[in-house]
């Protein structure tokens, strides 16, 4: 195959303005470096910003952002929300889902009749379509105009959502996928059997930056050590588990060690404990970056990633991460890096924590191998090479 | 399409073995039961992480809850912040603790005894499902034995 100069990007929504989600921002990221690489870039995407109405709140049309050629198309109005949720809540249960189900799910999920009709009309004017996140209605269709032209970048998280047969036959019918990590790309050979000769790990470039480790903690007056964590504070995230933990960490320990947040989200902690949180909630990329700098360990409880930006993130800052074992993806990146250190449990928790305080050089170890980890995997033209291989590979 | 292009075992720290030497020294303190606290059984109801792994947590949480089930109402000291009268506000909490003691005793003997009971009974239960389960399992590998010798004799056939 030449080189695929003419590239359609799919999200159900568009970043912009720093509210959306992570898989949206890597899709608009991987836009933006093809079309700054001389690549001509359609972006496709619904009018919607909020992920739990999925109110058309932006205007359908046509708009220029930055090198992109962005297309707004409105969410389908006639949804079914009830008929979803009844078969979603069946879905979660975990039990048996009849393939009438699962088309009712699909159906009556966020969809865009009037850009699959799009797709249907100017597909044949790309060389390349790649749409994500994989559980949305809007890629599930519009992976099925074009299908040997399509590129997934799925964002698969071991979810009862992925055990779909439905999922089964959109990943067996398209062109391949771009997945973030070896740890989803496994869960996809597991799941679908998905080939390998169809698949790249990727995953999203970021920017090496430098920030000042003392600046963050004087500039709150705040004398004692601190973990951090960025990001949606939910109990899927594992934020309630961090904040009993910690408590757990300082009443039996004697260690005045706080926690240090920024994102959103209300963060459930014991009452005892809520006093030792520093919430800051959205700040700036600095604020955060030294935030990260000056903590002991970047903490992430979740146990289901499909990639770790933050700990990207946190290790661009010198930072070692501290990660739950049952995330693959985050472990794998600790134990790629060298970076970090991984718990099953609080007793795991603990311990790893007690060696972080009490060994600087262990900390600084961790911290400098991280770093050079993402400056070496993840700098956008290691990204990029990856990206443009995988555009340009036929399949 | 592309293969990955990531580097394994970058150099420096191993945190492969560092992370084995955390959970020895972890799994040698949950032997010696320092970690056996209520604090830690509740903080580790919220771990999803034990979800997948039931067997381990429930052993480790009905220990927890062994350990925690008897209180012991004069197992805590009793202690003053304020610097200023500090030793006198501690002796006088002393004589009020003294004088409740006697009132307290009858709420907390039953209390003891209803949480004594809950573990026995969720022990029991544990313990009658976790034999109902290995004689389904045993049942279970003796019909597919069954039933992978038949479809060989009926393939023979």
């Amino acid at each position: 195959m030449p080189r695929a100069d003419r590239i359609a990007f799919i999200a159900p929504r568009f970043a912009e303005g720093g509210t959306v989600g992570g898989a949206e921002t890597l899709l608009k990221n991987l836009a933006d470096h093809a079309a700054a690489a001389g690549r001509r870039v359609t972006f496709l995407t619904t009018c919607a910003q909020s992920h739990f109405s999925w109110e058309n709140t932006l205007p359908p049309g046509r708009r220029q952002v930055g090198n992109l050629d962005v297309h707004f198309f409105p969410v389908d109005a006639d949804r079914d929300v009830g008929e979803f949720l009844r078969v979603q809540a069946q879905i979660d249960r975990g039990g048996p889902v009849s393939a009438r189900d699962e088309d009712i799910w699909i159906r009556n999920s966020v969809n865009s009749r009037a850009l699959c009709a799009f797709l249907k009309d100017h597909g044949g004017e790309f060389d390349r379509i790649l749409a994500g996140p994989y559980l949305f209605g809007v890629t599930y269709h519009a992976a099925q105009v074009w299908p040997a032209k399509t590129l997934l970048v799925p964002c698969l998280h071991d979810e009862v959502f992925a055990y779909l047969d439905l999922m089964r036959g959109m990943f067996g019918s398209v062109a391949g996928c771009l997945f973030n990590s070896v740890p989803e790309r496994e869960l996809a050979r597991r799941l679908y059997a998905f080939p390998d000769a169809k698949s790249a790990v990727v995953g999203m470039g970021l920017d090496a930056f430098a920030a000042d480790p003392a600046a963050f903690a004087k500039r709150h007056g705040l004398h004692q050590p601190y973990v951090m964590y960025a990001g949606r504070r939910e109990m899927l995230k594992g934020t309630p588990l961090l904040c009993a933990y910690l408590h757990a960490f300082r009443g039996r320990t004697g260690r005045d060690l706080k926690l240090v947040c920024t994102g959103s989200g209300p963060i459930e902690a014991p009452p005892e404990f809520a006093e030792h949180i520093l919430d800051l909630g959205f700040v700036s990329e600095q604020e955060k970056r030294e935030a990260m700098a000056g903590a002991v360990a970047f903490v992430h409880p979740s146990v289901n990633e499909s990639f770790g930006i933050v700990l990207l993130e946190a290790w661009l800052a010198g930072t070692p991460g501290l990660v739950h074992a049952q995330s693959a993806v985050l472990r794998w990146q600790c134990a790629e890096s060298n970076g970090g250190l991984w718990f099953r449990h609080y007793p795991d928790f603990e311990e790893a924590l007690l060696r972080l305080l009490d060994e600087p050089a262990l900390r600084r170890a961790l911290g400098q191998n991280g770093r050079a980890y993402v400056q070496r995997a993840y700098a956008w033209p290691a990204v990029e090479q990856r990206l443009f291989q995988a555009l340009d590979t036929p399949g | 399409m592309s293969d990955t292009m990531f580097e394994v075992n970058a150099p420096g720290v191993d945190v492969e073995q560092l992370v084995a030497e955390i959970r020895a020294a972890a799994e040698k303190k949950m032997a010696e039961g320092v970690y056996a606290d209520a604090r830690i059984a509740r903080a580790e109801r919220l771990n999803l992480g034990n979800l997948r792994d039931a067997d381990e947590f429930l052993n480790f949480y009905l220990k927890c809850l062994r350990d925690a089930a008897f209180v012991d109402i004069s197992d805590f000291p009793i202690r003053e912040r304020r610097r200023f009268l500090g030793p006198a506000l501690v002796a006088l909490k002393k004589v009020i603790w003294g004088l409740l003691k006697f009132y307290t005793y009858r709420l907390w003997s039953q209390q003891n005894q209803v949480n004594g009971l809950l573990v026995t009974a969720v022990e029991g239960v544990d313990q009658k499902y976790a034999a109902k389960l290995q004689e389904l399992e045993r049942r279970v590998q003796t019909l597919e034995k069954q039933l992978a010798t038949d479809s060989q004799a009926g393939k023979g056939a």
